[in-house]
């Protein structure tokens, strides 16, 4: 049993954490609810001055606003589309019995410890340039022609990019699942003559659902905020072709220094995301209790 | 029982599996492969695998630019020091919510997961502004401040979960024993805890390494760790294939060994204990 004693030590350990996370949480998202509703930029010092929701109308009729969210949900459905997709398959995959599962493993999860830049600027570079490329090589090979991939398809590059990047963190989720698979109700059902796609669809797969369904909202919080992979492959060109929200933000506030502008798009990101954290957030408190 | 598996069978899906995790591992071997070329070999359109001739120019091209190991230095100060100041303020809490758990912890330890949930976009601007206004803007101290409180509830989170396995009756019967606090703490707790607090280590400073939006914002020619060094060469370096290929290997080096090692605190780590 917590003695009072124990139980103030207690409070005294935890203050520092909690009090600086509440800091850090009310402190920055005021300043941003606050700078969202005064007309502010960085360049016109001297000019501030309260405008209610004019900054959150601009943003809306903003021309960038709906390619932005468009291009947002698409990079964030394509992804989990691949990952999730991939990630099954390779959970299945590698648990088969193999020679070598462990080197196998290992390659597969490598990218994930690509930092963003590296990925980006490789896949720009040395895969994916339609001169240089290998991509372009191996067309010109083929006797096809290249692809100006981020000319052409900016947002579908950028997704097979962070796609590569994720697949690892979804197959390594999934297989941990997959290792408490009950093996007996397997075998059981196979001696009953179920064939592999039956026991695929009716046993693994609603095994995996719960993992599943947590890969595809946390990566959902972490892709919602995709930001290297744009800058250095596409900028969020061309035109509006590949700017996501989170870009269309830091081109706002850091490019054109419209600081009321882009604190009102971080508002509507901050809300946005809330969406889904309330999913997430939500099925980790069904698990604390267990 | 276990299933009798035909050698043939075993040979086809090692076959499709490592052909599959060779294809994944591809780009990473790749500019492994062309850290190794001549500038030339690095854009010849007829593209060689394996035999060219080997060198070593790069690296030493790399290195010979000072700036280079400044901006490694960063990385290293930067993930080192904001993982360890997260700790500090992790344990104790941790700490005290696994053994000392109240009526709210539970509430506590959602709110604080919470924080991580705001995407950082919403809070880019009043950070910039705290930072440019306090002289933090571009120093590392910023960075470890912003990279410390990033990743605060991810430490604390996998730290109680290590903790939460520590059983509570070890501690009574320590006590029993005649153990007082200290010794308790010294003799009993820290050897069981301090596997979990070297995992939650490993995985934030991967995590800290590879962050990419705070450290691009946030830091320009003094502070840039490599992730914002890296991101520069997209032009008109970026062309020079081979060093830009020995810069990523050296960026991706250190983190990728410590990677292979934290595979499953990885998983821990980042779903929260939702899956184990």
């Amino acid at each position: 049993m917590a003695t009072q004693a124990s139980r103030t030590a207690g409070r005294l350990m935890l203050s520092p954490a909690v009090i600086l996370l509440l800091l850090w949480m009310i402190v920055p998202l005021g300043m941003t609810i606050y700078f969202s509703f005064l007309r502010f930029n960085l360049l016109m010092p001297g000019t501030e001055a309260f405008t209610g929701f004019e900054n959150y109308s601009y943003f809306f009729t903003d021309p960038a606003f709906w390619p932005a969210l468009v291009n947002t949900l698409v990079l964030v459905t394509g992804v989990l589309a691949i990952t999730v997709g991939g990630g099954i398959a390779l959970a299945v995959l590698l648990d088969q019995p193999m020679w070598g599962q462990g080197l196998v493993r290992v390659l597969v999860i490598a990218p994930f410890f690509v930092m963003p830049s590296v990925s980006a600027l490789v896949w720009k570079n040395m895969l994916m340039n339609p001169v240089n490329g290998l991509f372009a090589a191996l067309a010109r090979g083929l006797g096809l022609p290249p692809i100006d991939f981020f000319a052409d398809i900016p947002l579908a590059s950028i997704i097979v990019i962070v796609a590569w990047q994720w697949l690892p963190f979804a197959t390594l989720i999934l297989f941990t699942a997959m290792q408490s698979l009950d093996r007996e109700q397997m075998e059981a059902a196979e001696m009953d003559g179920a064939g592999p796609l039956w026991r695929f669809v009716h046993l693994t797969l609603p095994h995996l659902t719960r993992a599943m369904t947590v890969v595809v909202l946390i990566q959902t919080i972490f892709l919602l905020s995709v930001f290297a992979e744009i800058l250095v492959t596409t900028n969020g060109g061309p035109g509006t072709a590949s700017t996501t929200l989170t870009f269309l933000v830091y081109m706002q506030s850091m490019l054109q220094f419209d600081v009321g502008l882009g604190s009102a798009g971080g508002i509507v990101a901050v809300l946005l995301a809330n969406i889904v954290a309330i999913f997430l957030m939500r099925m980790i408190g069904k698990n604390l209790e267990a | 029982m276990a299933r009798e598996i035909s050698t043939g069978r075993k040979a086809v899906i090692t076959t499709v599996a490592w052909a599959v995790a060779l294809l994944i591992f591809f780009p990473i071997l790749w500019t492994v492969l062309t850290s190794f070329k001549t500038e030339g070999e690095a854009v010849n359109s007829h593209p060689a695998f394996l035999f060219f001739d080997w060198t070593l120019e790069n690296y030493h091209a790399v290195n010979e630019r000072s700036d280079y190991l400044a901006h490694f230095w960063n990385s290293v100060v930067i993930s080192l020091g904001s993982t360890l100041a997260g700790l500090i303020i992790a344990v104790p809490a941790a700490w005290a919510m696994a053994f000392v758990p109240g009526k709210h912890t539970k509430d506590l330890l959602m709110w604080m997961l919470s924080t991580k949930m705001l995407p950082a976009v919403g809070v880019l601007v009043p950070l910039y502004l705290l930072a440019r206004d306090t002289g933090l803007l571009d120093t590392r101290t910023g960075l470890v401040i912003v990279l410390t409180m990033v990743n605060l509830p991810i430490i604390v989170w996998m730290l109680y979960t290590y903790f939460k396995e520590i059983p509570a009756e070890i501690l009574e019967a320590a006590r029993m024993d005649g153990a007082t606090l200290s010794s308790e703490i010294l003799y009993v707790l820290t050897p069981m805890a301090v596997p979990g607090i070297a995992s939650t280590l490993l995985l934030n400073v991967i995590l800290a390494w590879n962050e990419s939006f705070w450290t691009l914002n946030l830091s320009a020619a003094n502070a840039a760790p490599l992730t914002a060094f890296i991101a520069s060469y997209s032009s008109p370096e970026g062309l020079f294939y081979a060093k830009l290929s020995a810069a990523s290997t050296m960026a991706i080096a250190p983190i990728l060994i410590l990677g292979w090692f934290s595979q499953k605190q990885l998983v821990r780590g980042l779903t929260f204990g939702a899956v184990k």
